[in-house]
């Protein structure tokens, strides 16, 4: 019974990353209709951006030294950090769509595709470039063995935090979308562009508020997965690959369907490696990984639009 | 301005080489391609291997994608299974190369059949990350399949006893002759198969079929309104492409002597669409130049690379990333039709001539 609690915290912590990411990539789907692989890559330079900002500076000649930590930064206190983080990362994004995508608009679908796959490729590798290839710690400000006991389970300072950072920011979000200005503009640009624009909504910039948010919401999943793992490198944007299933079993237009299938399939996923891989036997390696994706296959069978995805109808 | 003669009879619409321009090129594209091999050093003869799979596999790409609109990112994961094919009949059963090229091309297409239900049901973006899904899933039961079955999920192939030991007693090698290299006889089949599938791709893109798939990729519900089957055109897309895709992984396993899963991942994928993309998507054409273009990237930015302060860690792919990824974002925003546009303004110039057009 506690394995099964400690299984649900974990699962909602994991969850909780994966609604981030996820809703990152929807909020770009219904303003551009651009599915941005990029986002994978924006997370990872959250995350590194987050670990040069806050590691203390170390002395040029110390970095040879054995034993010397092994990335030397700014060593900006949290707070000041993490809105710094999340700004630089947004309008990286921006900077993206502007330039590259903003052109594209009317070219067939896999164009952005291929173009969105290519900057992130270009960005890992300058990431590789300018922080290395190898693997750094990203220090939180609190203890990452501490935990709350939770009847049974522990729940880890990391995960709590994790779990908290998530819930506030979807919170804003939800908030923004609907009480805000911002956020009608949002939904009507997303709703019909043409008419949008005949409002009078400026729907290049209304683009380009929804990549600086989608870019933030990465860098806020990227600190998250930095805290969470012990050390991370450049490549760490994979990671945005395993969201792919929450977006698309929450459907690609829907916000709420993102987040409802992350954590769902946070916490699918760690059920699964808990107690399905070793049923499964020799398949059952890594199953877990894999599981998702199997979940969506299933759910696109019985509903191709996802569980809260709009069905579109054609006229010819 | 047309660049092309006018077509007044359906069989002109048809012929494969219309005027003396192009059986003249057909002649100089046989001399070039005969003469290479003997010309090359062994490493341009190692990059033209990878020129020649990725023609196959570009083509199988431009099937399903450039024809007939499906965009899938899973493309690596038929080039696998064949590769694994190829490796374990050739290995395990001691297959001769001939026959086990075709059986990785049926099994990948079996495969790429089985896909084609939920294509039916998917478009677009849905079709893309799903597919995205079948690399993981295929990689999957590759991995742990092989851990079974081999206990490691590399395999060697045995490219040696097939191509290059002077072995005469065994049946069906395709070696014997002193004055080949295993190299030069690998480039003759390589060769021999990206004519075949160039050809099978031109007589689909200009017969009944391929009319077919164009209309499902321009709207797929007004096709139907024509007339056309498009799940049955789908079906064939799917089955095709992934055909040629698992030849390709075949031929692929014959240029390596030994086949990891590592290879065979999303940035593969990405390569095939960049390829189509970059050739010109919806014609033979396109596919090949555009994997001849794409294929030069990598031993090119070892040579411009070369003198660049990149630390040492960067591998020859994280330099081309980096010195020609953006160039061809660039030139995917500004050259909708790829290398074909390029092709065309350069045609239209010389017919023009001596007038500007």
């Amino acid at each position: 019974m506690s394995d099964l609690l400690q299984y649900l915290v974990s699962g909602v912590a994991l969850g909780g990353v994966y609604a981030l990411v996820a809703l990152g990539f929807v909020v770009i789907y219904r303003a551009s209709r651009v599915f941005n692989f990029a986002h994978g890559e924006l997370l990872a330079f959250g995350a590194l951006a987050m670990i040069w900002l806050t590691a203390p500076p170390v002395d040029p000649a110390d970095m040879l030294s054995i034993g010397a930590p092994e990335v030397s930064g700014l060593g900006l206190p949290w707070l000041v950090a993490l809105p710094l983080t999340l700004a630089g990362t947004g309008l990286l994004a921006a900077v993206i769509e502007r330039l590259a995508l903003r052109p594209l608009v009317g070219r067939p679908v896999f164009v952005p595709i291929i173009i969105t796959l290519f900057i992130g490729a270009i960005l890992r590798t300058a990431m590789i470039l300018i922080f290395g290839a190898g693997a750094m710690p990203l220090a939180a400000p609190w203890d990452p063995m501490g935990a709350f006991d939770l009847a049974g389970a522990s729940l880890g300072y990391t995960s709590a935090a994790i779990i908290i950072a998530s819930a506030l920011a979807l919170a804003a979000f939800f908030l923004l979308l609907r009480f805000t200005r911002l956020g009608v503009a949002m939904r009507a640009t997303s709703s019909d562009q043409e008419t949008a624009l005949a409002l009078g909504i400026p729907v290049g910039k209304i683009f380009a508020a929804t990549w600086i948010i989608a870019g933030a919401f990465a860098a806020l999943a990227g600190i998250c997965v930095g805290v969470r793992d012990p050390q991370i490198d450049p490549t760490v944007g994979f990671i945005a690959l395993r969201a792919f299933p929450a977006v698309i079993v929450g459907g690609l237009e829907s916000p709420t369907g993102a987040v409802l299938a992350g954590v769902l399939l946070g916490v699918a996923e760690v059920l699964c490696a808990g107690y399905l891989n070793d049923a499964l036997g020799a398949m059952g390696r890594n199953f877990h990984i894999v599981m998702p994706y199997l979940v969506m296959i299933a759910v696109l069978i019985v509903r191709p639009y996802g569980l809260l995805g709009q069905r579109t109808v054609e006229r010819l | 301005m047309p660049t092309r003669k006018l077509v007044t009879r359906y069989e002109d619409d048809l012929t494969l080489w219309p005027d003396r321009y192009h059986k003249l090129g057909l002649v100089v594209g046989v001399i070039a391609v005969a003469l290479f091999p003997f010309i090359a050093g062994s490493h341009a003869l190692a990059v033209s291997h990878t020129a020649l799979i990725a023609i196959v596999g570009a083509i199988g790409m431009m099937i399903l994608t450039g024809f007939c609109g499906q965009v899938s990112l899973g493309h690596a994961a038929f080039l696998a299974l064949g590769a694994y094919t190829v490796a374990i009949l050739g290995g395990t059963f001691g297959w001769p190369f001939w026959l086990a090229l075709p059986v990785a091309g049926i099994v990948a297409a079996v495969a790429g059949l089985l896909v084609g239900p939920f294509a039916l049901r998917l478009e677009g973006l849905y079709l893309a990350i799903v597919t995205v899904g079948l690399l993981f899933l295929v990689d999957h039961l590759l991995r742990n399949g092989l851990d079974i079955a081999y206990g490691r999920d590399y395999l060697t192939v045995p490219m040696h006893s097939w191509f290059a030991e002077p072995d005469p007693t065994a049946l069906g090698s395709f070696r014997d002759s002193g004055w080949l290299s295993a190299e030069q006889k690998l480039y003759a089949l390589f060769v021999a198969v990206a004519a075949f599938a160039a050809w099978v791709s031109k007589n689909i893109q200009r017969s009944r079929t391929g009319r077919a798939m164009m209309a499902v990729r321009d709207r797929d519900l007004a096709a139907e309104v024509l007339g056309v089957d498009a799940a049955r055109t789908k079906f064939l897309a799917f089955g095709l492409s992934s055909f040629f895709a698992g030849i390709a992984g075949g031929l692929y396993a014959f240029a390596h002597p030994v086949v990891t899963l590592e290879p065979f991942g999303l940035a593969m994928s990405v390569g095939y669409i960049a390829m189509v993309v970059l050739g010109g998507a919806g014609t033979t054409f396109g596919a090949v130049w555009g994997a001849l273009a794409f294929t030069a990237l990598l031993p090119l930015a070892e040579v411009v690379g070369g003198g660049l302060p990149f630390p040492d860690a960067f591998s020859s792919e994280n330099r081309a990333v980096l010195l020609f990824y953006p160039a061809l974002c660039l030139f995917l925003v500004f050259e909708p039709l790829g290398l074909l546009g390029i092709w065309l303004r350069v045609k239209r110039y010389f017919m023009a001539w001596p007038f500007r057009y």
